[in-house]
């Protein structure tokens, strides 16, 4: 673990211009009918990664079950992250369950959606003297509902769940596209609190590019401080290497993971 | 214009059009298997909501699930393989399907028979076990190597029902096996006929949709959902077409051997969601069987009904 | 010149019945083969031998090319480039096997003819000879190019003898081409003892445990030639004669007490090869530690030649109809179902052996085993479509098990183990091989649109038709084991986390890859458009005296089911496609990942620690049927072999107590006594 002081300090966000602004149309008329018909399906079709942190979980089964029945909503929860939408955060999150969170969230496909459920994922709610709990969610990754109470009622998660679907269906809820544009500012915050040698195995700044997420704060000191020591994270492409067809090529240009 | 009736008559007369409607059979059928599977999946759902009580998915819900993953932004690909898999899982079914007749189209049911589509059906599966074994994650691994025990398992009274079935009729074809059962009403449907393989070939169908308590090789709290550990996006939602395909494989298939297909598509349909929800509601009130009580369990009960059955069937 | 090398070609292509379309080949062979001709050297050497050859009797040409090899490669198989030599030579052979046109034209008799005290052993090719010799040739002639190249480098520099590897596959290939040339039991014997000797030549090349794998096969095989010769003499005590028709005319006139002691006493000598139930445990060892290239070729050929001698005797001989009429006392069964049910178990125990492998090489030699089963039992049925299902069973087994184990070679070419818990994720850096194994494996466990669906389907469609729903029963489930221990062979080599260790490891060298590819191609085409493999197959059926099965080029026709596979595969491809247009037309633009950024409970993945699933891969299967492998095979052929150990040691010190001349003498006057 790295000392704090050699992390630099993430100074106050700076704002940044993000590329779509909410709620924008594409001119082109059936473009526009297809991508009200594709935020549509997004908005009806929610699966749900809860990640039951604290005490918020369980008031996850009422909501799920016969009394209120999210599946109504077309909301189900699913198990892995790569199959789901929507990051539930259920309460405290300490420094080490964060890491995991952060692991979680990355590994999920966009669009993505974090809901910070319970006080304590607002501002620590009574872990606010906790040297070990992470206080501001959104410090660490975009948020994009909160659900605030001590512990919020099963009407209150469904409301909270009927906000997040009017955002997206009218394409307000673009938190996720934050992450890449700002990366280095979540990064910062991330390696304050985890130390510099901080790194997660998804390759953020290469998604960024792949799908041209990328942002004028994508990169920054932060992001230079994870290239110092990072482990690399390209994927492992099938190569055809026929020795005796590629004899003219050296073996130092062919690339490949060295771990 | 004596002249032009003439000549378009004529140029009519000189051309073979039944190929037009092979080709027309060929596009129509995987299309409405695949709507059909939505519908079947739709009720599925419903039967689960309402057994517990609740209001379930509104009627677009399968459609709007595989819009949505198809359209996720960024999708997590394992390699080549990892899509191929799923390439072959879509494809495998939507070539099996054509080889089940339903009212009105035969497709190429006289061309493939009951083995060809029982053997048809392993390759979605092949492609999908490809394609988890590309993601690197031992619990898909895992997740295959029970779907393929389970496979192992409810096969054993599958073939059985299908050897009684081919045997009675004396033939592999389904569109004879169909005419057959149909010529008599339903004193000759295979149900009435082979009532013991009838009964042997609905519990292989449980293990064949992988309903519960044959769901051992998902089990999400265990080895999160097994195959589908690693797949999102587009991924994800081939497989949720491909479970469309092979719910309505399944269903039609049973409707084909014991119910005497379809006279028409309103009868056909009834029977296909009948058959479809009889597991759906057995599914729901019982827990999961681990893998080897669930192999024990296939290769006792449904095989040694089934060879009654078959017993039955040959004296 | 009335012969040139253009018309050979041209008589070679007449006599393959190729579909009009191959013209403009042949065309492009014409034009090549005239500047050859042209040259100086041809007109002064190579005119004159050609000639000769040509005016050879064909099934001597064959004999005679195939000795060629083998003194060749005994002089000059020490060579760098004796490797191609012998390529060339296989090929040779294979276009010789094609102008004899035994299979569509008459049986051809060869003009070689040894007389021994009176009696003539001579050789005569027909339909089922020509079929035989075309699978043995074409392994031959595609393990000698797998052989090659880089293959044999590393054999070399391994210290060991290419001259001996080049020997042993000619050598084997000559008995081969001897024994189903065979006209007479003399013959016949003969080439079976070289056959045996042949492949434990082969086998216990490379010394270690393949010795003594080899050794254990001897010990088996000199009890099943044993078995033949008793055989052979009670044929001849009936016919007073080894020739065939003398045979069949004998074993008409046989009891029937007396053909179940022939059954018994040839169907035991040729099971030995075969590795049919309760023979079947040499097989194993022998063929997965022999050197590779040989490794492919025993694995592809050689035991089918026990399947040969009970095609001749037990199906062409004997007949199936009488052996139905062979009642065993108080069963219900026949001989045929007897010899059915040996084949269905040799199907499951051996599949369900496989299973339990952890050596990619011993999963595939259980499974040659197993497979054997597929063909006797579609032969055991008797009717159009089994046997013939059985017969072409041989050749797609042989095509699809030659370029499995051709891509189990080269991993361990480039590798060093075939352990299947120390591999993995190679499909990134050989993505060619794992494309010849995906095609193998889903030929080897029958699905569609690989060849072995179709050799398969027609087994189990006979099955169905014949009404015998126990032994379809059995059969599936050795299809179904079959399918669960293939997708355990390409999953724990080819997919999952690829290693550190293996991170540079480049593809199979071209001289592999080429035969495997091939290979691979010939498996899909014969599964795409049976037609050609079912014509030859109906050709032996005839000449058995057969049903003869009613073929099409895309398969089968037959009102109650019939099969083809141009519209399958057809289907098949367009169902791909229509999968490939929604997943990469309808989805959304995906990204590669590295491997260690996957699922893992929030756990943070790292590359020394191994993610990965491969050792004991069915546990769930395992601990219902785990018990069930008792080893009672192992166990009766240990104590065998203990209670033959005891009876020698016993004699032994016998000898050493009385007097050894004396004892000597006793023991052959009571052997004398008893034969006489």
């Amino acid at each position: 673990m790295t000392h704090i002081d050699q992390v630099p300090t993430p100074g106050a966000p700076r704002p940044v211009e993000i590329g779509v602004k909410p709620g924008t149309k594409r001119t082109n008329p059936f473009a526009r009918v297809f991508d009200e018909l594709v935020r549509f399906a997004q908005s009806r079709s929610l699966f749900m990664l809860h990640y039951c942190t604290g005490c918020g979980a369980v008031e996850l089964p009422p909501a799920m079950t016969s009394r209120f029945d999210m599946e109504r909503l077309g909301i189900q929860p699913m198990v892995s992250p790569r199959q789901a939408d929507i990051l539930l955060i259920t309460g405290y999150v300490s420094v080490k369950t964060l890491k995991r969170v952060i692991l979680t969230y990355e590994q999920m496909n966009s669009p993505k959606y974090v809901i910070g459920i319970c006080s304590c994922t607002v501002n620590g709610g009574m872990y606010w003297q906790s040297y070990a709990t992470a206080k501001k969610l959104n410090d660490y990754m975009p948020v994009d509902i909160y659900i605030a109470g001590c512990m919020p009622r099963p009407e209150a998660v469904i409301e909270g769940l009927r906000g997040l679907i009017e955002n997206i269906r009218t394409g307000r809820a673009d938190a996720w596209k934050d992450y890449y544009r700002r990366y280095d500012h979540y990064l910062g915050n991330q390696q304050r609190l985890f130390g510099a040698d901080w790194q997660t195995p998804t390759d953020v700044i290469a998604e960024a590019r792949h799908y041209d997420l990328f942002g004028p704060a994508t990169l920054g000191a932060h992001t230079a401080l994870l290239e110092q020591h990072q482990r690399p994270l390209e994927a492992l492409e099938m190569r055809i290497e026929i020795p005796e067809l590629m004899r003219r090529r050296s073996r130092s240009d062919q690339g490949g993971t060295a771990q | 214009m004596d002249w032009l009736s003439a000549v378009s008559l004529d140029g009519l007369a000189a051309v073979d059009f039944r190929w037009l409607g092979l080709v027309l059979e060929l596009i129509l059928m995987p299309l409405i298997a695949f709507v059909v599977g939505l519908g079947l999946v739709l009720m599925l759902r419903k039967i689960a909501a309402r057994l517990q009580r609740r209001v379930g998915p509104p009627l677009l819900q399968p459609l709007w699930d595989i819009i949505k993953l198809h359209a996720k932004e960024t999708q997590t690909s394992h390699g080549l393989i990892h899509e191929i898999g799923i390439v072959m899982a879509i494809g495998g079914y939507v070539a099996a399907v054509t080889l089940l007749p339903v009212p009105g189209m035969n497709g190429l049911a006289a061309q493939g028979g009951l083995i060809a589509l029982l053997y048809m059906t392993m390759i979605p599966s092949l492609g999908l076990a490809l394609g988890v074994g590309q993601c690197a994650n031992p619990n898909g691994s895992i997740g295959i190597s029970r779907a393929l025990t389970a496979m192992l398992a409810y096969d054993v009274p599958m073939v059985i029902v299908i050897f009684g079935v081919a045997f009675h009729f004396g033939s592999l074809n389904l569109v004879y096996l169909i005419a057959a059962q149909q010529a008599g009403g339903i004193a000759t449907w295979g149900i009435v006929q082979m009532p013991l393989l009838a009964l042997a070939g609905l519990f292989a169908l449980q293990g064949m949709l992988g309903k519960q308590p044959f769901e051992i090789y998902v089990a999400p709290a265990e080895i999160a959902t097994g195959p589908m550990v690693e797949m999102g996006g587009k991924f994800l939602g081939g497989l949720f077409v491909m479970q469309c395909f092979q719910l309505y494989t399944a269903g039609v298939l049973y409707v084909a051997l014991f119910l005497g297909g379809g006279e028409n598509w309103l009868t056909f349909l009834f029977k296909v969601f009948v058959v479809t929800a009889i597991p759906m509601t057995i599914a729901m009130v019982f827990p999961r069987y681990r893998t080897e009580d669930m192999v024990r369990l296939f290769w006792k009960w449904p095989t040694m009904i089934g060879l009654l059955g078959i017993a039955f069937v040959m004296n | 010149m009335a012969t040139s090398p253009t018309t050979v070609v041209d008589q070679l292509l007449a006599g393959l019945h190729l579909p009009d379309g191959f013209d403009a080949v042949a065309g492009v062979i014409r034009e090549f083969l005239d500047q050859v001709t042209n040259s100086a050297i041809w007109t002064r050497y190579g005119q004159q031998s050609l000639e000769w050859l040509i005016g050879m009797n064909p099934v001597d040409r064959l004999f005679m090319l195939s000795a060629l090899t083998l003194l060749l490669m005994l002089l000059l198989g020490r060579l760098r480039s004796a490797g191609v030599l012998a390529v060339l030579l296989y090929g040779a052979q294979f276009a010789a096997l094609l102008s004899t046109d035994t299979l569509f034209g008459a049986p051809l008799a060869a003009a070689v003819r040894i007389t021994v005290a009176d009696q003539s052993l001579h050789w005569s090719y027909d339909a089922l000879s020509w079929f035989f010799a075309m699978i043995t040739i074409g392994t031959g002639f595609v393990t000698a190019w797998y052989a090659a190249g880089s293959w044999m480098r590393r054999y070399r520099e391994a210290g060991r003898s290419a001259r001996a590897f080049h020997v042993a596959l000619a050598l084997n290939c000559f008995g081969m081409l001897l024994l189903v040339g065979s006209a007479d039991l003399l013959s016949l014997f003969l080439g079976w003892e070289l056959v045996s000797w042949a492949s434990f030549l082969l086998m216990a090349l490379v010394g270690g445990p393949a010795a003594q794998a080899a050794l254990k096969y001897l010990a088996y095989a000199i009890s099943g030639a044993m078995l033949i010769l008793g055989a052979i003499a009670l044929i001849y005590g009936i016919s007073g004669s080894f020739e065939y028709d003398a045979v069949v005319a004998a074993i008409r006139s046989m009891t029937d007490a007396q053909v179940w002691t022939l059954l018994l006493l040839l169907g035991g000598g040729f099971a030995v090869k075969l590795g049919l139930l309760p023979f079947h445990l040499w097989q194993a060892a022998a063929y997965a530690e022999a050197p590779g290239a040989g490794s492919v070729f025993l694995g592809a050929i050689s035991a089918r030649m026990g399947l040969f001698g009970i095609i001749v005797f037990i199906v062409g001989m004997i007949g199936v109809s009488r052996l139905m009429t062979l009642e065993i006392p108080y069963t219900f069964m026949s001989s045929r179902e007897l010899i059915a049910w040996i084949a269905a178990l040799t199907i499951i125990v051996p599949t369900y052996t496989a299973l339990q492998q952890h050596d990619a090489r011993y999963l595939l030699a259980w499974h040659g085993i197993g497979q054997g089963g597929y063909m006797l039992l579609g032969l055991m049925v008797g009717d159009a479509v089994g046997s013939a299902g059985g017969l072409l069973h041989c050749f797609n087994y042989a095509i699809t098990q030659a370029a499995l184990l051709m891509a189990v070679f080269a991993v361990v070419h480039r590798t060093g183990t075939a352990d299947l818990n120390q591999l993995g994720g190679l499909v990134t850096r050989m993505p060619l091989t794992f494309l010849v194994l995906l095609f193998g494996i889903i030929s080897l466990a029958g699905l569609p649109p690989m060849a072995g669906f179709v050799s398969k389907w027609m087994v189990y469609r006979s099955l169905i038709t014949e009404g015998m729903p126990l032994l379809f029963v059995a059969a599936v489930v050795g299809t179904l084991g079959t399918i669960l221990s293939v997708y355990k062979l390409i999953h724990n080599i080819f997919l999952g986390q690829l290693r550190v260790e293996h991170q540079e490891v480049a593809e199979a060298p071209l001289s592999m890859l080429i035969p495997m590819l091939g290979l691979s191609a010939l498996i899909f085409l014969a599964g795409f458009i049976p037609g050609p493999a079912l014509s030859w197959v109906a050709q032996v059926q005839g000449q058995l005296g057969l049903p003869v099965v009613p073929w099409v080029l895309g398969g089968i026709v037959d009102p109650r089911g019939g099969l083809d596979m141009i519209w399958l595969v057809g289907i098949l491809m367009a169902g791909f496609g229509v999968g490939a247009l929604v997943f990469y037309g309808f989805g959304g633009r995906s990204r590669r990942v590295h491997q260690l950024d996957n699922y893992a409970g929030g756990h943070f993945l790292t590359a020394d620690v191994h993610y990965q699933y491969s050792d004991n891969f069915y546990a769930g299967l395992m601990h219902l049927i785990g018990p069930w492998y008792r080893g009672s095979f192992r166990w009766l052929e240990r104590s065998l072999a203990a209670t033959l150990d005891l009876v020698s040691f016993g004699a032994e010190g016998l000898y050493r107590l009385a007097q050894p001349t004396l004892l000597m003498l006793a023991a052959a006057v009571a052997m004398l006594a008893w034969v006489l």
